[in-house]
């Protein structure tokens, strides 16, 4: 499968200070693509640089084989771009933005009507009819998704696409997103763990300028889930839970309910040589022994916090 | 090309349906309708406020030519402020309010972003001195009786071309500085410079700086010679800001 964006070791610096140091990234064709990270992670600025908005200090990008520098408006025809905070000309409908962006696209009369009735369906703008100046921040938002998708666009671009909308617009346009898998390749940046985990294939988490990891989100929960045992005993869970606290291997222990413990190992296969013995000297019954796996919530605090200074 | 003139199509648009449309064509009809009337009865109001303090002064006898200069010092003075504070945010306004970001990342290019918005804009302007000229004629007509078209047609073609020069300039000023404010306050800058520049003979004669006084001087009818020197530094000043501005704009961070 080839790249539909490759992002090779950019760097971005205003003023003096290294907003993106050396981001590494590459988004397979036709997958759906979350990138993750908390507030002033640098996750606007990668798009702004991916579009073209700005400019890298250092560094290359490639979308769809193109180099962004030069390619101009070659690779803007097969862009579909929702900035975070989408602005439109308030004294235009919906359908006129709509018309005006296929317009500018070069798209055929026909195919543009049938495509904005569609999409204005789909975003749940359709008999709209007043002017975008009276649209609530969700409707803009909807619209911003819709206007991105007019051309078909070979890579989908989406800054914060659910942060302005409710929980069923959000559920909507998570959807939209999961529907498109396959067809388009879909970049969309986020600080909602909850999204990416259930509509993308992989995950970059950024953080302060710097990609922490990079992969499928099914591998990257694998490889953090092996650093996890989730038990169950049936009776003295609190003096078990105590002793396995004080072996070299155990980073943390957590009581759950009834005779569940949840470790968190450094080491996985000490843990499991010495857990049953354990159990057996505390004269417990072993209900339960498992690898737990963390939800990507768990991975990204933990590596957030890992990269903090 | 189709992309060029669909842009131009949602700047056309943008003036039909907001205040563009309503601002600089009442300034220009407001001078359009009362020039003419106060060319023909400033003798008479004077008299009337001045009581017999003038009696002494004796007045000419007003002429379509004065009517003619009153329209182009009206244009010349305040409709020129009113453009340069208009067209402060022609670039900038789009860029503060994010939807330059909307247009720019389809294939329509920054070039394309500054020159249609210029080429529209002067058009407006060419439509709006049409329109504000012919009222002026006919008024004149009615008030004077007569109304020879030749003076009144050539100084205000001249100042279209300065008109033109000073959209060009805050095109430029748009691109260079975020602020509306800012680029205005750079307008006013360049509309003082020329203005005394003017005074310099050498300026006044082949640069922009004379072409509102040669506007001045045609509209009294007393056959000037058309002033091809300014006329023609005027036209290579807006094409330069304007390519310039787009230059600039090319290398901006949005």
């Amino acid at each position: 499968m080839s790249a539909a964006l490759e992002a090779l070791a950019l760097t971005k610096t205003y003023k003096g200070k290294r907003v993106l140091d050396g981001v590494d990234l590459t988004v397979e064709e036709g997958s759906v693509f979350g990138f993750l990270g908390p507030n002033g992670a640098g996750k606007t600025t990668t798009l702004r640089l991916i579009t073209g908005m700005a400019r890298p200090t250092s560094g290359t990008i490639r979308v769809l084989g193109q180099d962004v520098a030069t390619a101009g408006n070659a690779v803007r025809a097969e862009l579909g771009f929702l900035p975070d905070v989408p602005a439109f000309y308030p004294w235009m409908t919906a359908t006129e933005f709509m018309q005006f962006a296929g317009n500018l696209f070069g798209l055929e009369h026909r195919v543009l009507k049938q495509r904005t009735g569609m999409l204005l369906d789909t975003a749940g703008l359709a008999g709209v009819t007043g002017r975008i100046g009276g649209y609530s921040r969700g409707m803009r938002q909807r619209l911003g998704i819709a206007q991105a998708l007019i051309n078909a666009p070979r890579l989908l671009l989406l800054d914060e696409p659910t942060s302005a909308l409710d929980p069923i617009g959000r559920k909507d346009v998570l959807g939209l997103i999961d529907s498109l898998r396959g067809r388009t390749t879909v970049f969309f940046s986020t600080h909602i763990l909850g999204d990416v985990e259930r509509v993308c294939d992989s995950v970059a988490i950024l953080d302060r300028g710097r990609v922490l990891t990079q992969a499928p989100i099914h591998e990257l929960k694998a490889r953090y889930g092996r650093h996890k045992i989730v038990m169950e005993v049936s009776e003295g869970a609190d003096g078990l839970a105590a002793a396995i606290g004080e072996r070299p291997w155990a980073v943390s222990v957590a009581r759950g309910n009834g005779g569940s413990i949840e470790v968190t190992v450094s080491d996985v296969q000490g843990a499991q040589h010495e857990i049953p013995g354990l159990v057996a000297a505390h004269r417990t019954g072993l209900v339960r022994l498992e690898a737990g796996e963390m939800g990507l919530e768990e991975v990204f605090v933990e590596l957030v916090g890992e990269s903090e200074p | 090309m189709r992309t060029a003139l669909m842009f131009a199509r949602k700047e056309a648009f943008e003036i039909l349906r907001t205040w563009r449309i309503y601002v600089l064509p009442a300034i220009m009809v407001f001078f359009a309708v009362t020039g003419p009337v106060l060319a023909k009865y400033t003798p008479e109001l004077l008299g009337a406020v001045a009581g017999s303090q003038f009696a002494s002064l004796q007045l000419p006898e007003p002429t379509v030519f004065d009517s003619y200069g009153q329209w182009i010092k009206n244009l010349s003075q305040i409709v020129i402020f009113a453009l340069i504070i208009i067209y402060g945010g022609i670039i900038s306004s789009e860029r503060r309010s994010g939807t330059a970001v909307l247009v720019l990342t389809k294939p329509v290019s920054r070039t394309t972003f500054v020159m249609v918005k210029a080429a529209v804009h002067a058009t407006y302007l060419a439509v709006l001195l049409v329109g504000g000229t012919l009222v002026t004629w006919v008024v004149t007509a009615v008030v004077f009786g007569e109304a020879p078209g030749g003076a009144l047609w050539s100084s205000s073609l001249i100042w279209l071309v300065m008109a033109v020069c000073y959209l060009a300039l805050m095109t430029l000023f748009s691109v260079l500085i975020p602020s509306a404010a800012g680029a205005a306050g750079a307008g006013l800058g360049a509309f003082m410079v020329l203005s005394i520049g003017g005074i310099w003979k050498p300026a006044s004669d082949y640069s922009p700086a004379g072409l509102l006084e040669r506007a001045a001087t045609l509209a009294t009818g007393e056959g000037a010679d058309f002033p091809f020197w300014p006329v023609g530094s005027t036209l290579v000043l807006s094409l330069g800001a304007v390519g310039l501005a787009a230059i600039l704009f090319r290398r901006k961070e949005l």
